[in-house]
């Protein structure tokens, strides 16, 4: 049940050493390898017609060099002897002087974790096959309510063949899936025009789509959050009651906590937690783990873009700070091992720590309860995202919710942005359910201008109070 | 730096992919690429943190064929490959759908001169690599050299020289050659708790119109400090001065909304309401693919249709919507010369400047929000909702009184265009899309 690796590079152990040796030779301390092979391909259709298909490779080799804690970084797509060569030395140049340590002799390892569930790769697939799903999402969309006026659905389907090498002597390669299925939907109406999104996907094979969650009810979910939208009013505006739908609204934790407990935000001082390890900063109902080897999630992967295999990382424990999300570099730095959060876009980016399926694990509170214990809030349904600063302000936007009046969910409402402090907010904690649920496998997270698939989840929970940026 | 014989070499690449994909039957054929090289260097608390130097190529092609499009791209552009990518792609057109209006744009009448626009610097890439570091290193201590900085997040110097060549089935071919440089600088301030931060940047296509390290220190410090010790007020509607960063993010979010892509898919609230007013007579947004030395600026774009300029909203009234071919064709309009891949971008897009200071805009708010800065996502195209996390000034008669934070604005596109009561005459090219400062009437605050 995995994609058998495919060798796209030609390059043996040995060209590799002597890339690795080249990059130390103006006096780096560690080199690093990473090859990359990737293959993309999508479908679009919108206005009844399949639109257009795409294929993409991409291929190239990235190199880095550490002399302390600097980092040299170079790339390229030509993978000729002088061409790498070339780019070996370009990013020892962060160091200047004469080698003074060797590269290690490579050793071929493997990752024990087994977390792409996939019978075969995507794009393998036949092509007419794949249309299919997306013409069933499509269909299933349209004919949901006479109010939907556009549909559009795609799919997009990729494998990375990566191969990583360092001066350490470790040699590994991995070949990860990642497939995405959405759907959007615009309904029209009295009110005016409104839009629903709903997507599948993960590191899976394309029998996700039968067993796990279908193309058609993608479609329904992106047309039922389109013309609930076109009922709803406008979203509350001040300080209130906030309970946050089990699922996607992990994106408050990714937001609010994930972020700053990257171990480089740490070690620079420039994260708000980066003096509070072992210190309660929230709520003792709150714990918070990021997982990157639950199986088929698209945060997933059995060894991270440095080679690392991965581990479950507790973050938070009953409101106390007890982990970072370690990458190779902030490890070295802080006397630290890596947890295997060390991820990239692609080739042309060096590693950062990252995160990949953070949640805030179950609670005890009944979610019926939680609702039922809120006069006059805001329930927050659908998401389109988060953004965060080391100061540790934060926004998550909600697209879709509900108003709640004396413990009932009562009128539809949309768009608002949220807003508050993570050191307040995560004390005022005060409900968390035991509905644990990850939301939908389609999230993308940017940072420094690099965009890795991610996976939040969270159950029912309740914050005391937070600023609703509404309009009434 | 790729010498003009190698041009010469991607020139025939691109020319002998569109001669292979008419050889394999299809009808026509694009093929653009890609070959650039860039540096990068961070420097944090006085040492160099990250030095990168690249080059890289990519190419991406199109075909048609009987009306059915197919897309390809690659970063391996060895010969088996392109070959194997051209070939997969006229089998895969033949599965999409016949569509009337695919198919290139015809072949321009008229060409946009590259040289006149300006867009390569040799200063750009014979600047050595020893400078560009020390050109972070000067911005870095000038910021940390304030007393009330207390963090950093680093200064970088970035720069990336490339060309782009693009050849098709009607018999285009071109290429330009485009430098860009940029400087910038994060700082942090406040105690452990109660932490502010914020930035500063200069980028240009030349050297010599980039910001120096003093001012981009400076101005980093000034927007960082001028946070310090934030008030957080009531929920209220009042009126709000945008600074011209944050005109230039509305400014983005009206491009989104302009683009032929979203209205011929109706996923604009601006679709549909060509020739109507939509905004008062304030309101006059350029988009100007032909402005020298212009981040934004290109001889013609990613179909080869040439660039020229656009009045987008002409004193409130939408006059133009930014197509490319496909959008132009679906909507019966003409491209506007905005084609970026298979979507559409603006090119230098901006509101254009009015006859205020933006010192006499603040003087003119008994009360108000001056708008610096804001966070996270929450602008949605379809409807035109705005709502987004806020950090501002207070003004209280006519005069900054204290800074504000964790409140959020909230209103509709359509309504600020409506609303704006004085632009200010301080609009600067600092990126591709760009604005003044700028008044709204009221808008729509959340905070306790």
């Amino acid at each position: 049940m995995m994609i058998p690796f495919e060798d796209h590079f030609h390059l043996s152990p040995d060209d590799l050493g002597r890339v690795l040796e080249a990059a130390l030779s103006l006096g780096g301390d560690f080199s690093e390898a990473f090859l990359e092979y990737r293959v993309y391909s999508s479908i679009h259709m919108e206005e009844d017609l399949i639109k257009e298909t795409s294929e993409s490779i991409s291929l190239g080799l990235g190199i880095r060099v550490w002399s302390g804690e600097k980092t040299g970084y170079a790339f390229t797509n030509d993978l000729a002897p002088e061409k790498t060569r070339n780019a070996a030395l370009s990013a020892a140049a962060i160091a200047s002087g004469s080698a003074i340590v060797p590269a290690a002799k490579l050793k071929a390892a493997t990752s024990p974790l087994r977390v792409y569930p996939v019978e075969a790769a995507p794009y393998r697939a036949d092509l007419a096959d794949k249309i299919g799903l997306v013409r069933e999402a499509y269909a299933a969309c349209q004919a949901f309510a006479p109010a939907i006026k556009k549909v559009t659905a795609a799919l997009q389907d990729q494998v990375q063949y990566l191969t990583i090498a360092n001066s350490e002597g470790r040699l590994v390669s991995d070949a990860r899936p990642l497939v995405k299925l959405s759907c959007v939907a615009i309904a029209e109406g009295k009110s005016g025009r409104e839009y629903g999104y709903s997507g599948g996907g993960g590191r899976v094979g394309l029998e996700y789509f039968a067993a796990t969650l279908t193309p058609a009810e993608i479609g329904r979910k992106a047309a039922a959050e389109a013309v609930q939208l076109l009922d709803a009013r406008d979203a509350p505006a001040g300080e209130m009651p906030v309970v946050l739908a089990p699922g996607h609204a992990g994106v408050f934790i990714h937001e609010a906590v994930g972020h700053l407990l990257e171990a480089d935000f740490t070690r620079k001082k420039t994260s708000i937690f980066w003096n509070k390890m072992g210190v309660r900063v929230g709520s003792p109902l709150v714990t918070i783990y990021d997982d990157p080897t639950i199986p088929g999630f698209r945060g997933s992967y059995a060894i991270d873009d440095e080679g690392t295999v991965p581990q479950k990382t507790p973050l938070i424990e009953k409101g106390v700070i007890v982990g970072l999300l370690q990458d190779k570099l902030s490890a070295r730095i802080m006397g630290r091992a890596t947890t295997g959060h060390g991820r990239r876009q692609d080739y042309t980016d060096f590693p950062i720590p990252r995160m990949a399926n953070t949640f805030i694990d179950a609670g005890q509170d009944d979610p019926a309860d939680i609702i039922r214990s809120v006069r006059k809030g805001f329930y927050a349904e659908q998401f389109t995202g988060g953004q965060v600063e080391d100061s540790g302000k934060f926004t998550f936007s909600v697209s879709a919710g509900f108003l709640i009046e004396e413990g009932r969910l009562t009128a539809p409402v949309k768009q608002a942005t949220l807003i508050g402090s993570n050191v307040d907010v995560l004390k005022d904690v005060d409900r968390v359910g035991t509905d644990l649920a990850f939301g939908m496998p389609t999230g993308t997270c940017g940072k420094e201008g690099q965009d890795v698939p991610v996976t939040d989840g969270c159950p029912t929970i309740k914050i005391a109070k937070m600023t609703v940026g509404g309009r009434e | 730096m790729t010498s003009r014989a190698e041009i010469q070499d991607l020139k025939g690449l691109a020319e002998r992919l569109v001669r292979l994909g008419k050889s394999y039957g299809v009808d026509e054929i694009e093929v653009g690429i890609g070959d650039g090289s860039e540096f990068g260097v961070d420097v944090r608390m006085g040492e160099v943190e990250n030095l990168v130097e690249a080059g890289s190529r990519a190419l991406g092609l199109r075909v048609i064929k009987d009306g059915k499009t197919a897309f390809a791209g690659s970063s391996d552009l060895s010969e088996e490959t392109l070959d194997r990518l051209v070939r997969n792609a006229v089998r895969r057109a033949e599965l999409a759908s016949r569509d009337a209006f695919a198919g290139l744009p015809e072949l321009p009448s008229r060409r946009v001169d590259p040289g006149p626009l300006d867009l390569f610097d040799p200063a750009v890439p014979a600047l050595e690599a020893k400078r560009k570091i020390g050109l972070a290193h000067e911005t870095e201590r000038i910021g940390l050299a304030d007393k009330r900085i207390t963090n950093s997040h680093g200064a970088s110097f970035s720069s990336h020289q490339g060309w782009t060549v693009l050849a098709n089935s009607k018999g285009f071919l071109g290429e330009y050659a485009k430098t860009y440089c940029s400087l910038s600088l994060g700082l942090q301030a406040g105690e452990t708790d109660d932490l502010v931060e914020d930035f500063w940047f200069s980028s240009q296509i030349h050297l010599a119109d980039l910001e120096s390290p003093e001012t981009v220190a400076r101005t980093a410090i000034a927007r960082t400090v001028r946070q310090l010790k934030p008030r957080k007020i009531g929920t209220q509607r009042v009126p709000v001065v945008f600074e011209p960063l944050v005109t230039s993010g509305i400014a983005g979010f009206l491009s989104s909304c302009v683009s032929g892509m979203a209205i011929y898919q109706r996923a604009s609230f601006l679709a549909g309401r060509l020739g109507e007013r939509i905004g008062n007579e304030k309101v006059t947004v350029i988009d100007d693919g032909l402005l020298p030395r212009r981040l934004g600026t290109s001889p013609f774009d990613s179909e080869g249709v040439p660039a020229q300029r656009t009045i987008v909203v002409g004193e409130g009234i939408l006059n133009n919507y930014l197509c490319n071919t496909y959008s132009a064709r679906k909507l019966g309009l003409t491209s506007t010369g905005n084609a970026d891949g298979g979507g559409v971008s603006p090119n230098n897009f901006y509101l254009e400047a009015g006859p205020h200071p933006p010192e006499e805009i603040i003087r003119s708010c008994p009360k108000g929000l001056f708008l610096i800065r804001t966070l996270g996502h929450g602008l949605n195209p379809v409807s035109g909702d705005i709502s987004r996390g806020a950090f501002g000034l207070w003004i209280e008669g006519g005069e900054i009184a204290y800074p504000v934070s964790e409140i959020t604005i909230s209103g509709n596109l359509g309504d600020v265009l409506k609303n704006i009561e004085m632009v200010g005459n301080d609009l600067e090219f600092r990126g591709s899309i760009n604005g003044p400062t700028v008044k709204v009437a009221e808008m729509q605050i959340s905070g306790l």
